[in-house]
């Protein structure tokens, strides 16, 4: 049976190829962003959104549901990124990246593992950062948002397991995406020399760890978060 | 929708989850869902209440138990299956007040 996906952020980057390479399996997506759609598929399902307004997301994965009745896997994978020192980051700079990164994974989480709490069944994926364990220097408030998704990917891997429900997240290595596109090169190559596998990560990569979270054998592994490059 | 089909969903929903708890009991409006007396524990309790928004979604009517109304209020709205079917009556715009 074609899965239904859920994947946030889906106009560019990781959630667009993530999507391409779904669809190309044959799965059900549904994708979203604040701007249109940037994939055409039969199997694709666009809607515009702020991932934290709550009532978008309720009305979103509700529609969801009255299509299919169930929803397999989530992937919360749209985030914001603000690298800036401490002393120079405005409130509302901080605010803006709690409320994509955290108060979107949440919304999404709560809404989505309704519906697989009823179906006794779930993938939930996470998107993290290797900034959270590095501890690196201006990048505090999106790792600061980051290690809640870490706590709320351990916290819910608890209470939603009894439903039987796996909730883990990856830690990416800087990527070449968008998200680091204004990252001067000097400051992404010290950080790969931190990295046990010193080199940029790649889309493969990441996929590699998303299909090992929602492998239909992986249903005993649930709070895990997983970096990339030898980080840990 | 009306009162009575509210509590028909809310009762037909809440035998179901305790049967599949291993409990058969009579289901009244003063049925307690919290507090010493209640017949679920905290998660059979949070899967009911999915169930129930679930149970309404699936006859295409909207309804919000986490809605910050529920969950913020002096009195909880989960006290009893009575206090539930008022709650979700007045989400409805059932009754006046």
């Amino acid at each position: 049976m074609d899965r239904i996906i859920l994947i946030t952020g889906s106009r560019k980057g990781l959630g667009k190829l993530l999507c391409e390479y779904f669809l190309k399996q044959g799965d059900i997506i549904y994708g979203c962003s604040r701007r249109n759609a940037s994939i055409e598929h039969s199997n694709y399902h666009h809607f515009n959104l702020d991932v934290s307004d709550e009532s978008a997301v309720i009305s979103m994965v509700r529609t969801i549901y009255k299509i299919h009745r169930r929803i397999d896997i989530l992937i919360n994978n749209a985030g914001i990124a603000s690298m800036n020192h401490f002393l120079l980051t405005t409130f509302s700079t901080a605010q803006k990246i709690f409320e994509t990164n955290y108060y979107g994974t949440f919304l999404m989480c709560r809404e989505v593992s309704k519906f697989m709490s009823k179906q006794k069944k779930g993938r939930i994926v996470n998107f993290s950062t290797v900034a959270v364990p590095l501890h690196l220097e201006g990048e505090l408030v999106y790792s600061s948002s980051k290690a809640a998704i870490e706590q709320l990917t351990r916290v819910l891997a608890a209470e939603l397991g009894p439903n039987n429900i796996t909730v883990n997240a990856i830690g990416p290595t800087p990527i070449q995406t968008d998200l680091i596109a204004n990252v001067p090169k000097e400051k992404i190559d010290k950080l790969i020399q931190k990295q046990s596998l010193k080199r940029l990560g790649n889309f493969e990569d990441v996929l590699n760890v998303v299909q090992f979270f929602i492998d239909e054998n992986s249903n005993f592994i649930t709070g895990q978060i997983i970096y990339l490059g030898g980080i840990n | 929708m009306n009162a009575i089909i509210v509590e028909q969903i809310v009762v037909t929903t809440l035998r179901n989850c305790c049967l599949n708890n291993g409990l058969s009991i009579e289901i009244k409006k003063d049925t307690s869902l919290i507090g010493s007396n209640r017949v679920l524990d905290s998660l059979g309790l949070v899967n009911f209440i999915v169930d129930i928004e679930t149970a309404f979604l699936d006859i295409g009517v909207e309804i919000s138990l986490t809605s910050e109304n529920a969950m913020s209020s002096r009195i909880s709205p989960f006290r009893t299956v009575g206090s539930l079917c008022r709650f979700i009556e007045n989400q409805l715009g059932l009754v006046n007040g």
